[in-house]
């Protein structure tokens, strides 16, 4: 055997070959593109297995065999003009143009034997014609594509240009030196060229497709390691998203997150929030429901019920699996396209490992969350534990006046029944009664606080009543307060007695921590979109790195302490609560001149407010400072 | 008999008049202080036999008042009154001789001072 008879031999196997594998893929997924590819191939070795029959049977230069041969020859380059349209899209003429050209040039190769050189000349045209522009349309498709269908594509255009050389090679050989064994091996070896890369383009072996597949796992995983870390769920998943769109070079991707008790899978919105549908809605959900990847070339035709949502994300082609770790079913990945897969096994093969990727890192999100929600338990417990010890301190001191006085007037009493009343004793116990009587009540008013929703029914109410109403009880202790108050109401929609508490706990403070006769004033103010209410105080001031702190539970100001030890330190807590349950702030800043002037606002009512804007405006005084506070703390 | 002199040190004036009230029915001498600056000042005046101690007090609190006074030199037994629940921790911390749990009665107080008083 020669050399040339046998690369000859090896090419023939291999494109049988490669028919096969496709052909066996165009049975097992039908679509138009697995049946061109069939057509393709199927076109070549049965050229290659005629020729081979016929050589055998000595039957060559019958002229029917020589027009079935050129008929089925001419068939590959209309079948590479299928596949174009099938991956790029042409416009239609030319399919109906090509389909003409070919019936053209098939009928002409039953004429080869009238006149051999025409039909020659008509195939290597039709040849370089058909597959140049094949070979264009699929490096152009190459270069739009990315990852492992650029390198297929770019194997195709290869494959489609060496078989071309092959062909035309051996016809303008024949026409030209029939003789000439060089153009024969050149014509073989451009063939196994080709023949390899259409392997490559087709069928490529799992090493090369690894090769291939590996910088867009890799892009992945570098663009979504760090979701874990991320703390806010929306934020992550939206990233997430972003990293698989990117390693598919797809348009956009979706992810569901599943909640298996109610069967229903959210997505983050186009805004900040969530879009919840029951599992089953859209290919996405049908996905999840399947438990098994969905493929839609036409996302609309296959869920024409969302056909909106497809057209608004410009989700002409779908690709869904589902995130699984485990048995656990964490949600669903969903890959969007304009244009359908072309080598959709390739597409699906790299979805299946970036929703592996996306379960564990969504798993490791869920186990952190786990491990913060657990930390906040043991936070709240230990709140708990230390509310009820600083409740039970500051109860036994009023506690022991009150067992003592009252042993004391028992002894007397035992001692000599007619002795005279110990009037300061039963002042004690009567005071000392009266202040556990209030540390009980604030203890049960802060501890309700803690919980949301511990405020009564909001209504519509001018700020200004409420300050009157506060002026009106302390004038029946012959305080005068001086009020500066606009002459228009201000309506906020509030609990009415709730902000009432408010505004009499910080008259009572003011009063406590001021020089007798020094009055605290009352100021009620409003921008318009907020409403001010400000007690200011010319008392001993509060020191500045514990303007915080003194609204946090059982904090009390240590220049405080000296004055009164009455109080549990709960009253600001208890003030910070309910303004905050009106979505207001409440902070204190000092007062020009000393003292201090607590500061309460409170939203108006009816104005319409953007909370990105809300959100990004901090009133300095409730920044929480860094240094100073955090000292004090250390220090309690 | 020599008189047994107690100082009481709380920043409570309700407290003191209780606590002292008692210990005078039991035939005491009572001093007060209401922290405890102003203890260690009554002790430079004149040194008592026993003192009774609260721990959270401004100024000078509890803890500081004690060391400053072993660092004196006085070996005055002491006395701790408090209302947190590790009453006995602090006394061993401070080297107290005992401890009173607020709330505390007539007999408990009277019976710890006289422990303290006479150890049998």
């Amino acid at each position: 055997m020669t050399a040339i008879e046998l690369i000859s031999l090896v090419n023939q196997l291999l494109f049988v070959g490669l028919f096969v594998v496709v052909a066996w893929r165009a049975v097992r997924a039908r679509s138009r593109a697995t049946f061109d590819t069939a057509l393709l191939f199927g076109s070549i070795a049965a050229v290659l297995g005629i020729s081979r029959l016929a050589a055998a049977a000595e039957i060559v230069e019958s002229a029917a065999i020589i027009g079935v041969l050129l008929l089925l020859l001419n068939l590959a380059p209309y079948a590479m003009l299928r596949l174009v349209d099938d991956f790029s899209g042409t416009p239609r003429w030319v399919q109906v143009a090509g389909a003409a050209a070919y019936l053209i040039v098939a009928a002409l190769g039953f004429t080869f034997q009238v006149a051999p050189q025409l039909v020659e000349l008509a195939t290597i045209a039709w040849f370089v014609a058909v597959g140049g522009y094949a070979a264009t349309a699929f490096i152009r498709e190459s270069g739009r594509t990315r990852g492992i269908t650029r390198h297929r594509m770019t194997a195709v255009a290869a494959g489609v240009i060496l078989f071309i050389g092959a062909i035309v090679t051996v016809l303008t050989g024949a026409l030209v030196a029939p003789a000439n064994p060089v153009i024969g091996i050149l014509g073989q070896v451009a063939a196994l060229a080709a023949v390899l890369s259409f392997f490559g383009g087709f069928a490529p072996p799992s090493w090369i497709r690894r090769v291939w597949r590996e910088p867009d796992l890799r892009n992945f995983i570098e663009r979504s390691i760090h979701v874990v870390s991320i703390a806010d769920d929306r934020r992550a998943i939206v990233e997430l998203q972003q990293a698989a769109a990117a390693a598919f070079g797809a348009t956009g991707a979706s992810i569901g997150l599943a909640d298996e008790q109610n069967g229903r899978l959210r997505y983050p919105d186009a805004g900040s929030g969530w879009l919840e549908y029951p599992d089953g809605q859209f290919i996405a959900g049908q996905a999840y429901r399947q438990q098994h990847r969905v493929v839609a070339d036409d996302a609309i035709t296959a869920d024409p019920d969302h056909a909106d949502v497809y057209a608004q994300n410009a989700a002409r082609a779908v690709i869904a699996g589902p995130v699984t770790a485990g048995d656990r079913r964490i949600g669903v990945l969903a890959v969007f396209a304009e244009r359908a897969p072309i080598f959709v096994e390739d597409d699906l093969w790299l979805l299946e490992l970036v929703a592996d990727q996306a379960a564990v890192l969504l798993e490791a999100r869920m186990l952190a969350a786990d491990e913060s929600r657990l930390r906040g338990r043991e936070e709240a417990a230990r709140l708990k534990e230390e509310f009820l010890s600083a409740a039970a301190h500051d109860l036994r001191t009023p506690l022991t006046v009150v067992l003592g006085q009252a042993e004391l007037l028992e002894r007397r009493l035992a001692r000599d029944p007619d002795a005279r009343i110990d009037q300061a004793g039963v002042s004690r116990i009567a005071g000392e009664a009266r202040r556990l009587r209030d540390l009980i009540s604030e203890l049960l008013d802060a501890q309700r606080l803690e919980q949301k929703g511990a405020i009564g029914e909001r209504t519509r109410t001018d700020l200004r009543l409420v300050i009157d109403a506060v002026r009106g009880r302390h004038l029946e202790h012959d305080l005068s307060l001086e009020v500066a108050e606009p002459s228009g109401p201000i309506v906020c929609a509030v609990d009415r007695k709730r902000i009432e508490q408010v505004v009499d706990n910080l008259v009572e403070n003011a009063l406590k921590y001021s020089a007798e006769g020094a009055l605290p004033e009352i100021e009620l103010t409003t921008d318009g979109t907020d409403a001010r209410i400000s007690v200011v105080d010319h008392g001993i001031g509060i020191p500045e790195a514990e303007r915080i702190r003194i609204f946090e539970r059982f904090y009390r100001a240590t220049n405080a302490q000296s004055i009164t030890d009455t109080g549990m330190g709960l009253g600001l807590y208890i003030c910070r609560r309910i303004v905050e349950e009106h979505d207001g702030r409440i902070w204190v800043e000092p007062t020009p001149g000393g003292g201090s002037t607590f500061v309460v606002k409170l939203p108006v009512a009816g104005v319409t407010r953007d909370p990105a804007v809300e959100a990004a405006v901090i009133e300095p005084e409730t920044r929480p400072a860094t240094g100073p506070a955090t000292e004090a703390m250390a220090d309690a | 008999m020599r008189e047994v002199r107690i100082l009481v040190v709380d920043d409570e004036p309700d407290i003191r008049a209780t606590v002292s009230a008692m210990l005078e029915i039991e035939g005491y001498a009572v001093a007060e202080a209401a922290n405890g600056a102003d203890a260690l000042h009554a002790i430079a005046q004149r040194p008592p036999d026993l003192i009774l101690l609260d721990m959270r007090m401004p100024v000078l609190d509890g803890w500081a008042f004690a060391s400053e006074l072993r660092r004196r030199g006085h070996e005055t037994p002491i006395v701790v009154m408090t209302a947190a629940r590790d009453a006995a921790r602090w006394a061993t911390e401070i080297a107290a001789a005992a401890f009173l749990s607020k709330p505390f009665g007539y007999d408990d107080l009277i019976h710890t001072v006289q422990q303290v008083q006479s150890p049998s």
